[in-house]
């Protein structure tokens, strides 16, 4: 048996689909969070005797009439996937724009429930809908419902099953059937008749509402932008500077520095281990892993705060404000939504540019979104800045705001490059503010927490004994004395050279940089790796090991070549996905790999002639990759023009 | 009269719509087209919001001069 889920953007889809299946699917208050359709099992305490009951969560649509590609891939969706029933949510606080698309549904010949979602808010409000009038001029059951409680869903699964049982046994209240079919116009005549008859509204929607009062403080045109950075400044300094920086501090000093170590190594030592296994159980798998999970609860705090912002509806009033900003860069408003989603983890925010109509724009914020440090580059930044910068705060926030900068100037460039016509527009549902709920933020929290861990103890574990086994041994197969002779040092030799320019010299950086693109976090782990063989100090404390390798000036430039490079794997099969087209990938790929690179290497050239007076290593090499950047730049953009200057000569 | 040009605390309605088939087609699937009634909540940054069918829409500013009033 399969239910499907359709409905408005907004509507509240997947607070149900979560509520029914028990699942943690993405969910914010903005209109566009689902993106794709998702697929779960019904709850057992919804099940009512059926069995093994599937339910399809749709993206939101407002209409399904086949005009336009979407619309249209929507509508055949729901007939390929020939659900039994179809669960229509219906956003009470929006009916009569809801109800559109529910009369499109009705027509499609599938049994239909409607779940008048967010009665809540209807309550607040004062408004009330008449449900038996309501149900009646449709040919329709219509169940009140508050998916973010779960009340009324019990009522509602169980009209659904039972309808479902119905339709099977072939005495299927067909609702369609009983109407004729209608065009558009008189679909809405037929509606704002149906509204009238049922709906009793208290409130004035024309009036000044209270979130309508609150745009104008959060949106307005001079105040918009440093709210907005404030918002983000709170909500990114308590997670890295903050509580979750202080957790974090502890369990890698303390916990994965001295307390575990210690502890496994006595162990080990009492019952008389082989010294190698005990070495790659301590320093591979404990030292590594360890190195990501104390940053954990740096990651379950910036995901909890970001779960808050997204629940409260101030996402959508941000896009708002960076519209005028982003129009020129050659990127829309709603890129900023990606982004801020981005800046948890790059991957839902690359699916989050599917909202941006424009394809431009679109393409754009794919490449830009990865700009924006995640919560796993989080665990690099944090460790550089704790070993380099222990008396500077600004170091942490300085890559949020070097971030800004990139995209700006990348946005800029990229416009330059690739962008011909501009034909975009902008609408956005704001939908109204709501409190977020501390509960809704800890589901996710706990969530993403499972996930890192998840992550940690799969693929960065066996990452991590890779690298341990790469390190401690020769291509013969022998354990080395001097890791200059493993395996990974002369992979890391090979590409090393590449990183002169940025005045980076040493294998150790080439092989961290790779590990790297399996997942982020892995940078900081080869690092613990490679440095627990040489020292006994914990990673992450002020002049710890790896001041050997790097001096402040260096370990900036590294931490900008890890941040502004291209993203990790996962990352980048969502946007081979989002981009639709290899040369579109390519194209992002080798510009975000250029911009990390490039930037790296004006940190170490610039900064150290200015902070030690001196040039630093690979001085004449870089100025000969600059003259190449600054050629093929000018290049292309000659290239680009003549093509705009084509495209308007056919016109 | 076009959008862009009514005063905040406008409410009246659209006389028609303008613009590429594709916008006022979405534009008529949230319930603004020739007929209905639209009130302008407020301009903020160069965005209009307005008010359709109980909900708020932010609009830009090429947009609302595609949204043309009945006086």
């Amino acid at each position: 048996m399969k239910i499907a889920l359709a409905g408005n953007p907004n509507s509240g889809k997947t607070t149900l689909f979560n509520a029914i299946t028990g699942k943690t699917e993405y969910v914010g208050n903005w209109p566009g969070v689902t993106v794709e359709k998702k697929e779960a099992n019904l709850k057992r305490k919804y099940l009512f005797g059926a069995h093994a009951v599937r339910v399809v969560d749709l993206p939101g649509v407002y209409s399904i009439s086949p005009f336009t590609s979407e619309e249209a891939i929507t509508r055949d969706f729901i007939m390929a996937e020939a659900p039994d029933v179809i669960l229509n949510i219906v956003d009470g606080a929006n009916l009569s724009r809801s109800l559109f698309l529910t009369s499109q549904l009705l027509e499609l010949g599938v049994p239909m429930i409607i779940a008048l979602n967010k009665e809540d808010v209807l309550g607040k409000r004062g408004d009330q809908v008449d449900v038996a009038a309501l149900s009646k001029a449709l040919n329709c059951s219509v169940i009140p419902t508050t998916a973010t409680s779960q009340k009324g869903l019990l009522n509602l699964m169980e009209k659904v099953i039972e309808l479902a049982e119905s339709g099977k046994q072939g005495t299927a209240q067909s609702a369609s059937k009983s109407q004729a079919v209608l065009d558009d116009i008189s679909r809405q005549a037929m509606i704002d008749e149906v509204v009238k008859a049922s709906v009793v509204k208290k409130r004035d929607a024309r009036q000044l509402s209270f979130s309508d009062k609150v745009d104008r403080v959060v949106a307005h045109k001079i105040w918009g932008l440093p709210i907005f950075f404030l918002v983000m400044w709170a909500v990114y300094s308590f997670s890295i500077s903050g509580l979750g920086g202080a957790m974090s501090a502890y369990l890698n000093d303390t916990v994965f520095g001295e307390i575990i170590p210690d502890a496994a190594n006595g162990f080990f030592e009492g019952i008389g281990v082989s010294p190698i296994l005990q070495s790659l159980i301590v320093n591979g798998i404990i030292g590594g892993v360890g190195a990501v999970i104390g940053f954990l609860p740096l990651i379950m705090i910036l995901f909890f705060c970001l779960a808050l912002l997204e629940d409260s509806g101030y996402m959508s009033r941000v896009a708002l404000v960076m519209d005028r900003y982003f129009k020129k860069i050659g990127l829309s408003g709603k890129s900023i939504i990606p982004m801020i989603v981005g800046s948890g983890c790059s991957v839902p925010g690359v699916m989050a540019t599917r909202t941006i109509e424009d394809v431009n724009e679109k393409r754009m914020t794919t490449i830009l979104t990865p700009f924006v440090p995640c919560g796993a580059k989080l665990p690099i930044i944090a460790l550089f800045s704790a070993v380099f910068f222990p008396n500077a705060s600004w170091v942490g926030p300085s890559m949020y705001i070097l971030a800004i900068g990139v995209i700006i100037l990348g946005g800029l460039l990229l416009k330059k490059l690739f962008v011909w016509e501009n034909t975009s527009y902008f609408i956005l549902e704001l939908p109204e503010y709501k409190v977020p709920s501390l509960k809704h933020a800890f589901i996710q929290m706990i969530d993403k927490a499972k996930a890192f861990i998840r992550k940690a103890t799969t693929i960065i574990l066996v990452m991590n004994t890779l690298i341990w086994f790469m390190q401690a041994y020769s291509w013969s197969l022998q354990p080395v004395q001097d890791q200059s002779m493993s395996i990974l040092a002369s992979v890391g030799s090979a590409l090393a050279p590449l990183m002169i320019p940025l005045g980076i010299v040493g294998w150790q950086f080439a092989a961290a940089a790779i590990t790297g693109f399996v997942a982020k976090e892995n940078v900081v782990s080869t690092f613990a790796i490679l440095l627990a063989a040489a020292s006994e100090q914990a990673l992450a404390v002020p002049g710890g090991p790896l001041s050997q390798l790097f001096n402040p000036v260096t370990a900036y430039a590294y931490l900008a070549f890890n941040l502004f490079s291209p993203p990790c794997f996962a990352a980048i099969s969502a946007m081979n996905s989002e981009m639709g087209s290899k040369k579109w990938l390519f194209r992002g790929l080798g510009f975000q790999l250029s911009v990390g690179y490039l930037l790296a290497m004006v940190i170490t050239q610039v900064g150290t002639i200015i902070v030690y007076k001196q040039f630093a290593v690979g001085f004449i090499p870089s100025i000969f990759v600059a003259l190449g950047a600054a050629l093929g730049v000018v290049l292309m953009i000659r290239h680009s023009e003549q093509k705009r200057l084509k495209l308007a000569e056919v016109k | 009269m076009i959008l862009s040009k009514a005063n905040v605390g406008y409410t009246g309605n659209v006389l028609k719509v303008d613009g590429k088939e594709k916008m006022k087609k979405f534009l008529f699937s949230l319930g603004c087209y020739e007929g209905q009634e639209i009130t302008l909540v407020s301009i903020l940054g160069g965005n209009f919001i307005v008010n359709i069918k109980d909900s708020r829409y932010a609009i830009d500013e090429a947009m609302a001069k595609n949204i043309v009033l009945a006086e």
